[in-house]
């Protein structure tokens, strides 16, 4: 049994502790948050204790595992405890948000001889996956120009740290590094970015971005994110190749479609869309990363995978800010 | 109102010559059709039942009011400004022409002598993008801040892939379109462009395939892809599509999304059926008004030509690798 402690209770902390709770061989026993009557009602559900700091929670429990999910900017504080204490660490992606601050956490990690998995969940979804075993097999012949988007309404999280660019380095950092490091996964590295943003235009709390990717490969890629619509969460996925075209959009894959009538006065109905699975990705991922650590094999998704899609969410911000192209050159090995 | 066909080199030819002939209610006449491919301007002319010649200024001579250029596209400039020299009004299939030159040659030719000239942006008259460009007068949408663009296809083959009559492969023959529509909802022209260009999906001497992110003057950025990344077995020719994200909401716009499914057999066996309004009758139903007098000019030269300087500055910029600005000729 691999014994998590569990830092942050936002959104991914409450996921991942939902997923470990339906995992066999893996269990959260110490969650950590800074927000104490949050982290209590989190381990009150799952039956493990709260702790107001990590170094609280490595005084008192014994554990394997760190899974760090704080705000970006503090990754690389508690990855860097957690290695020094000798812990495998599961960090949320982005890995961080500057290039120096992911070196410094792969260094720790591996001064330290322990493990550090990135939550580039991207990779775990079956419709992603099955995507990428297609260009791996070959399917789609050579592949021309791929597209992207992900996005929906505009996140609401701890002290708005989403809305702040030095925090979050907006949903190019944030969010399309999914598909940064997705379309690594599937075409290899990117040469060369550009991108437009609503950074800069004067426009509070509504984000929108077009990034072009060329990929040394010569694969043509387009990514858009958004923090736009009114409401929702969409994804689009369409690889063209000479020998066949795939395209998944979320919205057409819903399974399962409910609309409740609205009480008398209560306003509008609301719709919910269900995608049942008898795993989600996010406990496929977490399930992959404690097999890694049982079996000692290398993760489908490496640090250095997660610092290259950094890499390009970084350059995609600075073309943004510059309006010039960024040119990915030598990649470090 | 008598009017001409030159040239099917586009097939589109076919499409406005049906919708002519749709008008004929109207008193409007598809007199003749001129081809130096005799053999496909004979068949076109037999299907049409009208008169048919060689040469199009043997055409030009005959009392036609009004013409509709689809020859290939570095030949538009020759026919049109023969044809306004003959005094005849001027359909011309888009793009424009291949240069910069060539379309400001048109343009001066058509006012001199007091002819219209018209460009076939057919995407104009199609009812959900009227729809959209109405939401976005009405400020439905708030301030418009991003607009994504595509008109995906497939390699027509033919002389679109040989640039010395297209000007370009699909970058050419798929930008203008939806340049044309953004430029015509937002009211802006486009300033800056950036895009990668290349030949991916089959082995011909032009681009097949390119991505294009665009900067307007009144600060809304936009991108485009106009590949020819369609296979065989897609259910129908390809797309126009618009996302259009303002203040106050955003809009999906799908030209074609009008459709059902068929379920057939053969080489497709799955295909869209398209049930929506015919945007080319509409065009040529409008240019048909213009030229009697019924409404003003929607689609002028001056539109083909700023569509035209778009196209050039992503070729511009797939040789550069930088983002290029556009070079946008000052008029008389």
């Amino acid at each position: 049994m691999w014994r998590i402690g569990l830092v942050g209770t936002g959104t991914m902390g409450s996921v991942h502790a939902h997923a470990y709770s339906h995992m066999e061989d893996a269990k959260v026993v110490g969650i950590v948050d800074i927000d104490e009557v949050a982290g209590t009602e989190l381990a009150n559900r799952y039956g493990a204790v709260a702790y107001s700091s990590l170094e609280a929670l490595l005084a008192a429990q014994e554990v394997d595992v760190i899974d760090v999910c704080v705000p970006t900017p503090w990754h690389r504080e508690y990855v860097e405890k957690a290695a020094t204490a000798k812990k495998h660490v599961i960090c949320e992606k982005p890995l961080a948000r500057t290039l120096e601050d992911a070196q410094a956490m792969m260094d720790a990690c591996e001064r330290n001889g322990v493990r550090l998995f990135v939550g580039h969940v991207v990779r775990f979804f079956p419709e992603y996956q099955m995507a990428h075993d297609a260009v791996a097999a070959g399917n789609l012949g050579q592949i021309g120009v791929v597209r992207t988007m992900r996005g929906g309404q505009y996140p609401t999280a701890w002290q708005d740290w989403y809305a702040s660019p030095a925090m979050s380095g907006t949903l190019l950092v944030d969010m399309v590094i999914h598909d940064f490091d997705f379309l690594r996964w599937c075409f290899g590295d990117v040469s060369r970015v550009y991108a437009k943003s609503m950074l800069g235009r004067d426009i509070n709390r509504l984000d929108h971005a077009f990034v072009s990717l060329r990929f040394n490969s010569g694969v043509i890629g387009h990514v858009e994110g958004t923090w736009a619509y009114p409401s929702g969460f969409h994804t689009e996925l369409e690889i063209a190749g000479q020998g066949g075209l795939i395209a998944h959009k979320s919205d057409d894959a819903v399974p399962v479609h409910l609309e409740l009538r609205a009480e008398q006065g209560q306003g509008q109905g609301v719709m919910v869309p269900d995608s049942p699975m008898l795993k989600n990705p996010y406990q496929l991922e977490l399930e992959h990363f404690i097999e890694c650590l049982t079996d000692g094999k290398e993760a489908r998704v490496t640090p250095l995978d997660a610092y290259r899609a950094l890499e390009i969410g970084l350059a995609a911000l600075e073309s943004v800010q510059t309006g010039q192209v960024v040119e990915l050159g030598g990649v470090k090995e | 109102m008598k009017v001409g066909i030159l040239s099917f080199a586009h097939g589109h030819a076919h499409s406005y010559a049906k919708s002519v002939l749709a008008l004929s209610t109207r008193g409007v006449q598809l007199v003749a059709i001129a081809d130096d491919d005799v053999a496909r301007g004979k068949a076109a002319a037999n299907q049409y039942s009208c008169g048919f010649y060689r040469d199009y200024q043997e055409l030009l001579k005959t009392d036609v009011e009004a013409v509709i250029v689809c020859s290939e596209n570095a030949r538009h400039a020759e026919m049109v400004v023969a044809a306004a020299e003959a005094g005849k009004h001027v359909l011309c299939e888009k793009p424009i022409a291949t240069t910069q030159k060539d379309a400001l040659r048109m343009i001066r030719a058509c006012k001199e002598n007091g002819v219209i000239l018209q460009i076939a942006f057919p995407v104009r008259f199609s009812r959900p993008i009227a729809r959209l460009k109405e939401m976005v007068d009405e400020r439905k949408l708030g301030r418009i801040v991003a607009v994504r663009g595509t008109n995906r296809g497939q390699n027509p083959g033919g002389w679109f892939i040989d640039n010395a009559l297209s000007g370009g492969g699909a970058v050419m023959d798929h930008t203008v379109h939806v340049i044309d529509v953004m430029r015509w909802i937002l009211k802006s022209e486009v300033r800056e462009v950036y895009a990668e260009v290349d030949t991916h999906f089959t082995s011909i001497p032009t681009d097949d395939c390119g991505q294009l992110v665009l900067e307007f003057e009144n600060g809304v950025f936009a991108s485009h892809d106009p590949s020819w990344s369609r296979p065989a077995s897609y259910p129908t020719w390809g797309d126009v599509t618009l996302e259009v994200v303002g203040t106050s909401g955003v809009t999906n716009v799908n030209a074609f999304a009008q459709h059902f499914d068929y379920f057939g057999q053969g080489p497709r066996p799955y295909s869209h059926q398209f049930w929506g309004d015919d945007m080319d009758y509409l065009l040529i139903r409008n240019f048909v008004d213009v030229v009697e007098g019924k409404s003003a000019p929607l689609i002028t030269g001056v539109d083909g030509l700023r569509a035209l300087e778009v196209a050039l500055a992503a070729y511009e910029s797939g040789r550069t690798h930088k983002p290029v600005p556009v070079h946008r000729a000052v008029l008389e």
